[in-house]
Parts: structure tokens; sequence; C-alpha cells
């Protein structure tokens, strides 16, 4: 498959269904009546045509785009990484709240750098403990933003 | 003439105080310093430095802001010049020569050429922008909401038909970037709209979140390919960071010749850096006397995309600041950030703020003059940061996206959100499809779906009110000219 061949049924699934979420929204009793519907509606089938004429674009044999290449195979190990950095980015968010700043900041960095910088446990120690701790003062501190407390925060005097 | 010169003094009242005057130092160095990052660009800087303006009143949150953006514009090329290495695209040119004078033995020169360059195209540049602001300004504030649809509306359209690239993959990151912007509650009605049940997305979707999601975190991602680069040079090669008389008087005419062409390119929506610096070291060896010596380290093929640069980015300033539209990916990054603090870039900045406009339009004279002061003497200490390798670099980068994205609104959910944008913008840039589009789309989608329900509602639902004003059809036909020029021009590459 090539890239606009996907991106143009990507097109199409997006603006199909777009288009049909916003057929469905409730008409307006008064005022501008198509208000809130028209200018999704017209963003819907601009997308859905996109869609369609980049495929169209593909159907010359000798004038088609790359094909695709998403280099799960050879690239698997990046592929891994971005996976294992989405979940600490999310679990990140999800934990900042309960375990305060300091710590889950340093958790999250250190998760981080174990994927990205492999195999150097003492540097990444070290950039999970400076990380939120020089952050900390900039932003909380110097800066005075109200950053998320734990137990680390709360026995600070600042 | 008069109302400018009061104004600039106004502005640089507001930007002359200790404290705006040290920001800017900070800013610059650090905008400096990611910019320098092989890799990452001025939008990658402004994306992750800006929670260090919140809690600063709007004036000095700008000014660092701004001193942020050209401090990552003065560093783009020490990648490029000491390890052929561009920070971001518009770099590349600075790699052509920068890099053989290195290989030279004249890094020294090379560095110093760039930053002297740069200030000159940048202090130009901002002449040109001083005197050019106020009149589009006065201009756009009689547009009422046809003109500003049928503006954004050319402006969107341009951003894909002048830059390079698949015309159709344009046009879809910018659909997408649209439907984005409308989620959440509608302004106008008050209905809820896509959120399919999310109702962390019922305020809709802080359009920040997602440029840290593609500017920081997918940055992060494209360079995992090539994390285990070491980057080596010899630092006792570098040589003196100075320039002679001889090599300036070879550079000056074409420093002053890639200037004007830079600011124009600026000004034009979708034409950003990349473009002005090519076209101007095209322009230039078109010009020289030995065009052969092009690419083997001569400094004019240095100087002269680099003025360009610097003078585009001012250039980019013009619809920003007056129009609110920003021209390319680092500009609606910069955007957002004002956005953020209340600032709403516009005809209106001018007249209800001019502190604000004038100060920004002040302080970026006097960060000019600080960055070359930076970039000369400290040339050397700054350029060591290249060693720190990617792999203690890219988590950094990462640490600070986050944090960032966490702070606008201390929600859990909008860091979910930066994965997934993350996530997305990789396969965005696998499918080719170029990103700046979408993020203009984005911030644009609210204010153009409203300039067009009041148009529409003003001319009782009749889509000709935009062919009517005169000054909206100029745009609807500016952007279906730019549409079908973009057309044929590509149908001629593929014949060819």
């Amino acid at each position: 498959m090539t890239t606009n061949i996907l991106t143009g049924i990507i097109s199409i699934v997006l603006g199909l269904v777009y288009s049909i979420t916003a057929l469905r929204l409730p008409r307006m009793a008064m005022g501008d009546r198509l208000g809130p519907k028209i200018f999704p509606y017209f963003v819907g089938i601009v997308t859905i045509i996109t869609g369609i004429a980049m495929i169209l674009q593909d159907r010359n044999p000798e004038k088609r785009s790359k094909k695709v290449d998403f280099g799960f195979k050879e690239h698997k190990n990046v592929w891994i990484k971005i996976g294992l950095l989405t979940i600490a980015g999310i679990v990140f968010g999800l934990i900042i709240d309960g375990l305060g700043y300091m710590i889950a900041t340093a958790l999250f960095i250190f998760s981080v750098s174990m994927l990205i910088n492999k195999g150097k446990l003492v540097q990444n120690i070290v950039i999970a403990v400076l990380f939120p701790v020089v952050t900390y003062f900039v932003f909380g501190v110097a800066l005075k933003l109200s950053l998320p407390r734990g137990i680390i925060e709360t026995m600070l005097p600042f | 003439m008069q109302s400018i010169l009061t104004n600039l003094s106004i502005g640089l009242q507001t930007a002359f105080t200790f404290t705006n005057i040290l920001w800017v130092f900070i800013g610059g160095t650090l905008g400096t310093i990611i910019g320098m990052l092989p890799g990452l660009g001025p939008a990658t800087a402004v994306a992750i430095l800006i929670p260090i303006t919140f809690g600063m009143n709007p004036a000095t949150a700008l000014i660092t802001m701004a001193a942020v953006y050209y401090g990552a514009m003065f560093g783009g090329s020490r990648a490029a010049i000491m390890l052929n290495i561009p920070g971001d695209a518009s770099a590349i040119v600075s790699c052509f020569d920068g890099y053989p004078m290195t290989k030279k033995g004249k890094a020294g020169t090379a560095l110093a050429i760039s930053a002297i360059a740069s200030f000159i195209g940048g202090t130009i540049g901002m002449i040109f922008l001083i005197f050019l602001s106020q009149p589009v300004a006065s201009a756009a504030l009689k547009f009422g909401p046809a003109e500003m649809f049928s503006l954004m509306a050319f402006a969107l359209v341009a951003t894909i038909t002048l830059s390079e690239g698949n015309l159709l993959k344009g046009l879809f990151s910018i659909v997408v970037g649209l439907m984005l912007s409308t989620i959440g509650i509608d302004p106008l009605a008050g209905v809820v709209r896509f959120t399919y049940g999310v109702s962390s997305l019922n305020e809709g979707i802080d359009f920040l979140v997602i440029i840290i999601g593609v500017y920081a975190v997918t940055e992060v991602y494209k360079n995992l390919k090539s994390i285990d680069r070491v980057y080596e040079f010899d630092s006792k090669s570098i040589g003196k960071v100075k320039v002679s008389k001889e090599e300036f008087k070879q550079c000056i005419v074409p420093m002053l010749r890639s200037t004007p062409l830079g600011f124009i390119i600026g000004v034009l929506p979708g034409m950003g850096g990349t473009i002005a610096t090519f076209m101007s070291y095209a322009m230039e060896k078109n010009l020289s006397k030995h065009p052969e010596e092009f690419g083997k380290g001569t400094i004019e093929g240095l100087a002269a995309p680099e003025a360009a640069n610097n003078a585009c980015s001012c250039g980019a300033m013009v619809p920003l600041l007056t129009l609110g539209i920003p021209g390319s990916g680092t500009t609606a990054v910069m955007l957002g950030a004002l956005m953020l603090l209340g600032v709403r870039p516009g005809p209106t900045l001018f007249t209800d703020h001019p502190e604000i406009a004038w100060g920004v339009i002040a302080s970026m004279l006097i960060g000019n003059i600080i960055l070359l002061i930076i970039n000369l003497p400290l040339a050397i200490p700054l350029v060591q940061l290249l060693r720190v390798p990617q792999r203690i670099m890219l988590p950094i980068v990462m640490g600070l996206g986050l944090i960032g994205a966490y702070f606008l609104n201390y929600s859990s959910f909008d860091l979910i959100l930066v994965m997934v944008s993350a996530l997305v913008g990789y396969i965005f840039v696998i499918l080719e499809v170029p990103l700046p589009p979408l993020v203009l789309a984005l911030i644009l989608g609210g204010t153009t779906e409203q300039s067009f329900r009041n148009a529409m509602v003003l001319s009782d639902g009749n889509p000709a009110i935009f062919f009517q004003k005169p000054i909206s059809a100029v745009f609807i036909v500016l952007a279906g000219v730019s549409l079908v020029y973009a057309l044929v021009k590509r149908r001629r590459q593929v014949a060819k």
C-alpha cells in the first residue's frame, strides 16, 4: 500500500465518522439554526473528498507515491521504545497527583532514560534525581507555580 | 512616522527594565542551547520553554518567548557548522558552506559570521517590521467577520500551496486540525460537540497540549533511530571567533541583499525559513563571480542565508502580531504561547495594548544585540554542549515537554493527549503528512468558524457575502489562485 492510499483511506473514514456525528448534532430551535452543524459538516465533506482524491492520485502505477514503511521489523526496537514511552507518559499523568511532583517526576525520568540511555544505570539515576530537584526549584520556588505535593514536598520548608 | 517613533519609545520603556533584560538574556541563552541541539529547532525550543513564562506579567512573558524564539534561530546553525547536522530545516543551507569551513579549520570564522549575519538580518528585519506593523494593523481593524474568514481561509490554503510537498496531504493535515478545533462546547451555541462521551473533552482540546505532543515528544521519537551517534569535533581547531575586515567586506552586500528577500518570504504564510535560506543561497550563487566556490566553504554562502533566515523570522512576526495569523509551525507555537498569557495577537493588540505589542518589537531589537554578545564571546563554551549525547538530552526534552503540558491545566488527561498526539504525529511523519498545517488549523479553527458563522448571520445565511465584500473577495480569489498555481506547478513537476 502506498502512503497516498493509506492516508486517503484514513481521511475517508475520519470524514465519514465526523460528518455523521455532525449531522446528528441537535438542531437549534432559534437563532442561526444551522449554527453548530454547518462548519463541521463542511469540514467533513472536504475530508472525504480529499481522501478520494488522494486515492485517485495513485491510480497511475508509474506516478504512485512511496510505499508505506512503518519499519515494524527493521526498527522494531524503536517501536517498542515508543510504545513503552507512551505508557510511561500516561502513567506519569496518573501518579503525579498522588505521589507528588518530585517522586513521580523522578520515576518518570528514570524510566524514560532507562529506555533511551540504555545500560548507563548510574548516569540515569543522576539525571532522575537532578531533573526533578532542579525543575522543582525553578518552577515551584523561583517561578512560584503550585506543584502537586507529596511526602517530599510537604517536608520542604518552601 | 511620528506615531511610530512615539510607539517605539513606549516599547523601549517597557523593554528596558532590569527584569526584562535579564529575561531576554536567560531566554536567549536557553533558546540558543535548545536550537543548537541536533535535530531540534525553534518550535521545540519554544514549546518546551513555555512554562518558564508562567507567573510573569504578559509583557515580560512575551519578551522572554521572543528571546527564546530568536535565540533558537541564532543557535540553529551551530550544529550545522560544527557537525554538519542541521538543528532544523532552515539550518540545512548553513551546512553547505558552514561545515566545509569547519573542515578547513575556519570554524571560528564561520561561527562569527553566522552570528553577525543573523544580527544584521534580524536588526534590519526588525526595522522593516516596525514600519510595516502599524499600517497592517490599522487596515485589519476595519475587517468584519467576512473579511476575517476569507483571510483565515487564504492563510490556511497558502500554508499548503506555498510550501513543498503533497498538496492533498497538506489539505488532510488542515482538516484534521479543523476537526480537532471543533471538539468541545461550541462557544456560540453552547452545544457539546464531538466529545463522544468523554467529559474531559468538554472544555475542548488545549492546542498547546497538541503542540507539545508533536513538537517535543514526536521530535524525540524521530531522533530515536540516530541515538547512538557520537558527536565529535576538535575544539582546538575552531580558531578565533572573529571575522577579518576583508571577509566582512566580502559578505556585506550578500547579507544586505538577502535581508529584504528573507523578510518578504517571512511575511507570506507558509513560506518559512527553509525556503528563505534556499532562495537566498541560490540567488547568491547566481550573482557570485565565483559560483564554483559555493559548497566548498565560501563565506558568503554561509552569511547570506543566515541573514535571510533571521530577516524571515522578523517578517513572520508581521502577520503574527498584526493579524494573529502564524505563517509557520514555529510561529504557530509562538502564537500558542502568547494566547496562553492572555494576549490575543491581532489588530486590536496595537490599539488596546500598545505597550505589549511595541514592547515585544523593542525587546527583539535589544534581544538581537544581546544574542550577538552571547554568540560571539561565548561561542566556544556554548558549542561544547553539542558533545552532550542525545541519549541524555532526549529524556530531558521529553521531561520538560511533559511537565510543561501538565502545568497548563494540572490535568492528567492532558498528558494522555500529549502521548496520543505524539504517536499520531509520528505516524503522520511516516505517511509524509506535514504537521505545521494541522497545528495552524487547530489554532485558527475556532476563529475561522466563528467569523464564518457571524458573517452568515449578518447575511441571513447567504454565502455570497464572502464575494460581495471587496477585501474578502480578494482573499478568496488569492486562495483560489494559489491553489490553481500549486496544482499546475506540481503537474508540471510530475510531467518532467
